[in-house]
């Protein structure tokens, strides 16, 4: 029986509003690669950040014990000091300097303040020479493209000599071919004892590397089993079983008037030069529809509503055809003249304007429409904000509070009555409930149920599996840059949905 | 959680007056002048006042544009050599191309605005560093402008040119003040009735979510940094008819002054909120300062210190109130 190298006990994490980890427990043995695997909000980061002592003791509860003894770690170093390494998503590369300067950062070789240039380059030299990466170590890293700065960042903490490796989605940015210099570096690792917990979604390669393999959902551990013991149906349904809840409308307003469609479309990838992130996908909306579109995070389902509202143009190529006539996109002002509001997915970004009032916010995208030509008529703006407000049911003192003072609910109201105030014929909607109480949820569910009864049709990405299910009358799935699946009515279901996204 | 609105603080004109930004500057300001008054009663004199108001006019004829500028989170340290840009073509043309005096201003403005293109093309359209060109272009422009003079003040004006920054009605009532509380107003009204006023504080509270609702961001931008320098040039004319003479450097510092004066009256710089009435009584709190040291005879050494401080603390207030503003 191979020994425990590490093991979290009983670790829970509470934020404002959402128990993210619940009494999770983890054991990891020596030489073993551990899989992991779950849903967007399972829990899967916050548990290595609390491995990697990005939240130190004290910030959640439960023991991590290394080698049987219990550790505190109050920083990252003191995680290191244990011989933990991450390998993120977010590769953290300094652009500007060498890939030898990157991939021994903080360690350079030497005696006290000199470097020692020759073994700085030998030793790079090794580690790329592991990572079939044919680079010059003297080289800058800005240039580089995704998958090598990826296969770098592997090869930073493979230098530190962990004995506990712990990879975020490893794969994303990689070419086959480097997924399987990935996997060899993987296996060297594990034969010299090192053991690894491997975080992804792409189940085929839990089963190509891993030994065990964990499901959480909802912040707790579903199971844990060996890899060769579970079929891949399996580890499906207990990443997305969930129950159900009862705040949908049952109303279902689609009609078979096809109101827009959109053919060939193709969008650069935000991250990686040269790749489209969205591959000549076409589809249609119907009026009073609420189109749904599922996969995972990164898929590309924001990129495909940021492109019909133009807010990316920029190597975009689609041919978009509302009610029947094409209509070319250049700029949001082009889209809202061509019916289109866009309820983008972080409002603080790009959804409100915190320091305005509950007022200038919602009529911000409707102000030429407001009578006179550069004059604002306040008479018209506060009559209409204010049936807006009153038909939302916006909790706020009045039309001139400032709108960081409202709660997110409150705030996302905001955001769906400055594009009602347009009339849009389709509304695209970014995660809708996000970071929302279910109070409110319940409400704009119910709201998104009146726009369509009213004739507007509603395009809706989600990663709430739920809310996608009960909310779309029709949902295509995203993955890989392709649509992996169309689901009508009750074919809409979290297996199916999981499923094509994966794909 | 829920901030006190203006109006829940006290229903009455008086309480809603002193709520609003203004009164921060408001304040120093009475107090200042009620301690360099009782330092030296000629403080009051209709001239002196007269004098002060003049001052300021000539700050606020560019702070007054500048405003919406900072509002949109833009920034300009090349107003100062427009200035002097604008003194010296207008000058130039009069001198020594014989234009009249209307073509001259119109000259000066030209080159206001060729400036304010070039500025914008870099900033807005290129996307570089809005602090680091616009000090860049004021050394340029500075340079070119030191060039073309050989240093040498430009003088020879017509008698009628006096008018401009010289001339007064009713005795003491100067016409440049004239000219900048007609700016200021048109500039507010921009500011707090129009569309346009409304989408300078959208670029500045949020450049995407203005953007995403359709406002042109970049157009924006690019007008009003292309007002701000043409209003710079025309300072620099004014300057030039008062002083009787276009120097090359008239304009050289005021940038800094210029621009605390904008923030004393309450504009953030990181853009989304300022008026421009708190821009006028922070360009007549400097005209005071610079006059009460004078009246109080401190010497002039004095004036930077102040001016330093003032900026400093008005910068505190700033993150004061905009963090007794924000929710936890």
């Amino acid at each position: 029986m191979s020994q425990t190298v590490l093991e979290m006990r009983k670790v829970s994490k509470r934020f404002p509003g959402v128990l993210a980890l619940h009494n999770v427990n983890i054991e990891l043995r020596k030489g073993e690669i551990l899989g992991v695997c779950g849903e967007n909000g399972a829990g899967k980061t916050t548990l290595m950040k609390i491995l990697s002592g990005s939240y130190k003791h004290g910030e959640y509860d439960g023991d991590i014990l290394i080698d049987g003894k219990e550790v505190i770690f109050n920083s990252v170093s003191d995680a290191q000091a244990y011989g933990i390494e991450m390998v993120y998503q977010e590769m953290n590369m300094m652009l500007d300097a060498s890939v030898s300067e990157n991939l021994f950062v903080g360690k350079l070789p030497g005696k006290g303040v000199f470097v020692n240039s020759k073994e700085l380059h030998s030793r790079s030299k090794e580690l790329l020479r592991r990572a079939k990466l044919d680079i010059n170590p003297k080289m800058t890293v800005r240039p580089l493209n995704s998958g090598q700065m990826q296969l770098l960042s592997l090869m930073r903490a493979c230098a530190k000599n962990p004995k506990i490796f712990v990879l975020d989605e490893p794969t994303s940015a990689l070419t086959d071919q480097e997924v399987d210099t990935l996997m060899e570096i993987l296996e060297e690792l594990r034969a010299s004892g090192v053991s690894c917990i491997y975080i992804s979604h792409k189940l085929e390669e839990l089963y190509r590397i891993c030994n065990r393999v964990v499901v959480m959902r909802d912040g707790e551990v579903i199971s844990c089993r060996d890899i060769g013991d579970v079929e891949e149906q399996l580890l499906i349904e207990e990443m997305v079983g969930r129950k159900v809840e009862t705040l949908y409308p049952k109303q279902h307003h689609a009609t078979g008037e096809e109101v827009m469609r959109v053919e060939n479309l193709s969008v650069p990838h935000p991250n990686i030069k040269g790749k489209n992130i969205v591959e000549n996908i076409s589809f249609s909306l119907h009026k009073g529809e609420i189109l749904g579109i599922g996969g995972l995070v990164g898929a590309g389902r924001s990129e495909i509503l940021g492109a019909l509202f133009g807010q990316f143009t920029k190597g975009v190529k689609m041919a978009l055809y509302v009610k029947g006539k094409k209509v070319s996109v250049a700029s949001p002002k082009d889209a809202i003249g061509s019916g289109f509001g866009f309820v983008t997915e972080e409002r603080k970004a790009n959804g409100i304007i915190s320091i305005l009032s509950v007022r200038e916010n919602m009529s911000l995208a409707s102000l030429r429409n407001l009578p006179r030509r550069f004059f604002i008529d306040k008479k018209v703006e506060r009559q209409r904000t204010q049936g807006v407000f009153d038909r939302l049911a916006v909790k706020a003192p009045s039309l001139e509070t400032k709108l960081r003072t409202l709660s997110g609910g409150n705030q996302q109201k905001v955001v769906i009555g400055k594009w009602l105030l347009n009339n849009p014929d389709i509304l695209l909607v970014d995660e809708p409930t996000k970071g929302i109480d279910v109070g409110a949820k319940a409400e704009i569910y119910k709201l998104m149920g009146d726009i369509t009864s009213r004739g507007a049709s509603i395009i809706m990405v989600s990663s709430d599996m739920p809310e996608l299910i009960h909310m779309s009358d029709r949902c295509i799935v995203i993955s890989n840059g392709k649509i992996t699946g169309e689901f009508m009515g009750i074919e809409i279901t979290d297996s199916a949905v999981m499923k094509a996204a994966i794909k | 959680m829920m901030e006190k609105t203006m109006n829940q603080k006290g229903n009455g004109v008086l309480a809603r007056l002193f709520n609003r930004n203004e009164v921060g500057t408001l304040l120093p300001l009475l107090l200042l002048c009620v301690i360099v008054g009782s330092v030296n009663k000629d403080f009051f004199a209709a001239g002196n006042l007269a004098d002060m108001l003049r001052t300021t006019s000539f700050s606020f004829l560019i702070a007054a544009p500048l405003t919406c500028l900072m509002i949109t989170g833009g920034i300009d340290m090349s107003i100062g050599a427009v200035t002097s840009l604008g003194g010296v073509i207008c000058a130039s043309s009069m001198v020594n191309y014989g234009a009249p005096i209307w073509v001259a201003i119109l000259m000066a403005m030209v080159a206001g605005a060729i400036v304010g293109i070039i500025k914008a093309l870099m900033v807005v359209k290129a996307k570089l560093p809005g602090f680091i060109i616009t000090l860049g272009l004021m050394y340029v422009v500075n340079g070119a402008i030191l060039i073309y003079t050989q240093g040498l003040p430009i003088t020879g004006f017509d008698k009628a040119f006096k008018v401009l920054g010289q001339g007064h009605v009713f005795g003491i009532i100067y016409w440049t003040i004239i000219v900048s509380i007609l700016v200021g107003v048109a500039f507010q009204i921009l500011l707090s009735t129009t569309k346009f006023g409304r989408s300078l504080h959208a670029v500045g509270g949020n450049e995407e979510t203005a953007k995403l609702a359709g406002i042109n961001v970049d157009r924006t931008r690019f007008i009003m940094n292309i007002v701000v320098s043409v209003f710079a040039a025309l300072c620099g004319v004014f300057m030039a008819s008062r002083f009787n003479s276009a120097q090359p450097s008239i304009g050289s510092g005021s940038e800094l002054t210029i621009m605390a004066a904008v923030i004393i009256g309450g504009t953030s710089m990181l853009g989304g909120t300022g008026t421009v009435t708190g821009t006028f009584l922070g360009c007549l709190l400097m005209a005071i300062i610079n006059n009460g040291l004078i009246m109080m005879h401190v010497t002039s050494f004095w004036t930077s210190f102040i001016f330093g401080t003032i900026l400093i603390i008005s910068l505190f207030i700033d993150k004061y109130r905009r963090s007794k503003n924000a929710v936890s």
